[in-house]
């Protein structure tokens, strides 16, 4: 346990010491708050429909989508392979720490950065609250999603970095993978076949963003999320073990 | 302490290491020598369990270091040869990080980090970010990362490589004071560190050992011979028969007026005996020296390949061409 901490606070210093957390930070806020004001100003337009704002801000936009997409690539992209480019990772690999612990550690860090960027967005819903009355239920499991979306994003894109030898090729790898996943649910709309359209279904990232949204915690869109983020960090273990055979 | 048996690593187009086999007892410290791409550090990182074996074992401290690595790996300090360090940390930053992944006691971390920074003259950087660090420090930080922990062993690869000639004899120093109360292997292939620091000297040579001792039996006992080359001021000619005579010449050769080369059995003396022959023949001795082959001549005799016979081979294929 000491061990996975000092690996966290290691990675932790990494991230806020280096110019590129805070580009990500800038880009974040600026970002979000752009699409708050776009949201608010539709709302306000008198023939928009009746709509919760929150609602739109989770997931409701693909803004939303493209910028996670491609943000948490990006935090991830380093974790391991530039430990590997560097050759720290033979210093951490000849420590008695195991490759189960350096992954859970390194992910573990990544998941806090991207947590980190969410705690400015508290101050919409604090300008929201003060406005208006706003239901609690919704916005708390909007926050559950954007939290599961950050595991099963940040344990692929940790995948991705252990296999690849170089960081920018991890984050491009990252960002193809996720684009799969997440579009293979939009097939949904495509496709007649039934078995099929239910398993694509069960798979659609944004009908999953949106039922949380709404306040709904569907316990099969977690299971589904926590299982691929499971399955990524098990594959990123088995990938450090397995490059001791080269 | 360490123990290698039947250890290689095969790669799809080369053998890089080849059945070695090898005992390092406690307290020892063991020079590695190769030149370059012999399988040195392949042969080092199978030991500290970086990479898998083809086949073979490793033991350290008794513990198989394939089926128990994380304990193998508690007991060894590594030193791996491009020292990496985490460029955004600061020194004492990255002494503490690794004393906690390595499991030195939280209580004890700072005292422990006082200690290697001092033993490895570290002590003046400890708010410096590693980034910044001059090649001979980042050694030394690294150096004080792999003691953290007070190993048993030590695998030091190259440790002196790349650092100025002062430096170079600060880390000898510390080399020979950390083989007291290490068992150390450290890989190099500068001759004279092997002769300063080490009490036992391997090559390897493409990923086989090709010769094993202390270093002066590598000088006696391979080639297995030492040379005198005798001058002496005679009337007759019957030198040359004396001194083939002595009990421990192998060989004598004139080589010019006067001049004669001896060379003499292994673990033999003669130069008491020459002097005395002339002595009692009344001969005048103007000159004795006795030679004895460097470290490098065994290391060169070992690892060079046949280099007129390459040569010979590639001339041929050029003219078939």
């Amino acid at each position: 346990m000491r061990k996975t901490l000092a690996l966290v606070r290691r990675e932790l210093v990494a991230y806020f010491s280096s110019p590129l957390a805070y580009v990500i930070l800038t880009a974040f806020l600026f970002f979000n708050g752009y699409v708050f004001w776009l949201i608010v100003a539709f709302l306000n337009d008198p023939r928009s429909q009746a709509m919760a704002p929150l609602k739109l801000f989770f997931g409701g936009t693909i803004f939303f989508w493209l910028f996670l997409l491609f943000m948490v690539p990006v935090i991830t992209m380093r974790l391991l392979a530039e430990e590997r480019r560097s050759g720290t990772l033979e210093v951490l690999l000849t420590s008695p720490v195991s490759e189960g612990q350096v992954v859970f550690g390194k992910f573990l860090a990544a998941l806090l950065f991207y947590l980190f960027l969410w705690v400015p967005t508290l101050v919409y819903v604090l300008i929201l609250a003060t406005h208006s009355a706003i239901d609690p239920g919704p916005v708390a499991a909007g926050y559950l999603g954007i939290l599961l979306l950050g595991i099963l994003f940040a344990a692929v894109g940790l995948l991705t970095s252990a296999l690849a030898k170089n960081q920018i090729v991890a984050a491009v790898f990252a960002f193809a993978v996720l684009v799969v996943l997440f579009s293979v649910g939009l097939l949904e709309q495509l496709v007649s076949t039934p078995w099929l359209k239910g398993a694509l279904g069960y798979m659609n990232l944004w009908d999953h963003m949106d039922d949380f949204a709404r306040g709904l915690v569907d316990t099969r869109h977690v299971v589904y999320q926590l299982s691929v983020a499971g399955l990524s960090l098990f594959l990123a273990t088995k990938a450090l073990e397995a490059s001791k055979g080269r | 302490m360490i123990e290698v048996e039947g250890l290689s690593k095969r790669y799809v187009d080369k053998e890089a290491v080849a059945n070695v086999s090898f005992f390092v007892p406690e307290g020892e410290v063991l020079g590695f020598l190769g030149p370059n791409g012999a399988g040195k550090t392949t042969t080092m990182r199978m030991i500290t369990g970086y990479l898998e074996p083809t086949a073979g074992q490793v033991r350290v401290a008794g513990i198989d270091v394939a089926r128990d690595p994380l304990a193998a790996r508690a007991a060894i300090g590594y030193l791996p040869e491009n020292v990496a360090l985490y460029p955004e940390m600061r020194v004492e930053e990255y002494l503490r990080f690794r004393a906690a992944v390595e499991g030195v006691p939280r209580a004890e971390v700072k005292a422990r980090i006082a200690e290697v920074s001092e033993r490895c003259m570290v002590a003046d950087v400890g708010r410096q970010l590693c980034g910044t660090l001059s090649k001979g420090y980042r050694q030394r930080v690294g150096l004080a990362g792999a003691l953290i922990h007070r190993p048993k062993v030590l695998i030091l690869d190259e440790p002196t490589i790349g650092l100025d000639p002062r430096q170079i004899v600060k880390i000898r120093e510390l080399l020979r004071e950390l083989g007291r109360d290490h068992t150390v292997i450290l890989s190099t292939h500068i001759l004279p560190e092997v002769e300063q620091v080490c009490r036992r000297v391997l090559i390897i040579d493409r990923g086989s050992i090709v010769a094993d001792g202390t270093p002066e039996q590598l000088r006696a006992g391979l080639t297995g011979s030492s040379e005198l080359t005798v001058e002496i001021e005679a009337p007759g000619d019957g030198v040359a028969t004396a001194l083939a005579a002595l009990p421990g010449a192998a060989e004598v050769q004139q080589e010019g007026d006067g001049r004669y080369r001896v060379v003499v059995e292994a673990g033999v003396d003669l130069r008491r005996q020459v002097f005395q022959l002339a002595v009692a023949r009344g001969w005048v001795l103007l000159g004795l020296a006795q030679s004895t082959p460097s470290l490098e001549d065994v290391f060169l005799r070992l690892t060079t390949r046949d280099v007129a016979a390459e040569e010979a081979a590639q001339v041929e294929e050029v003219g078939r061409a």
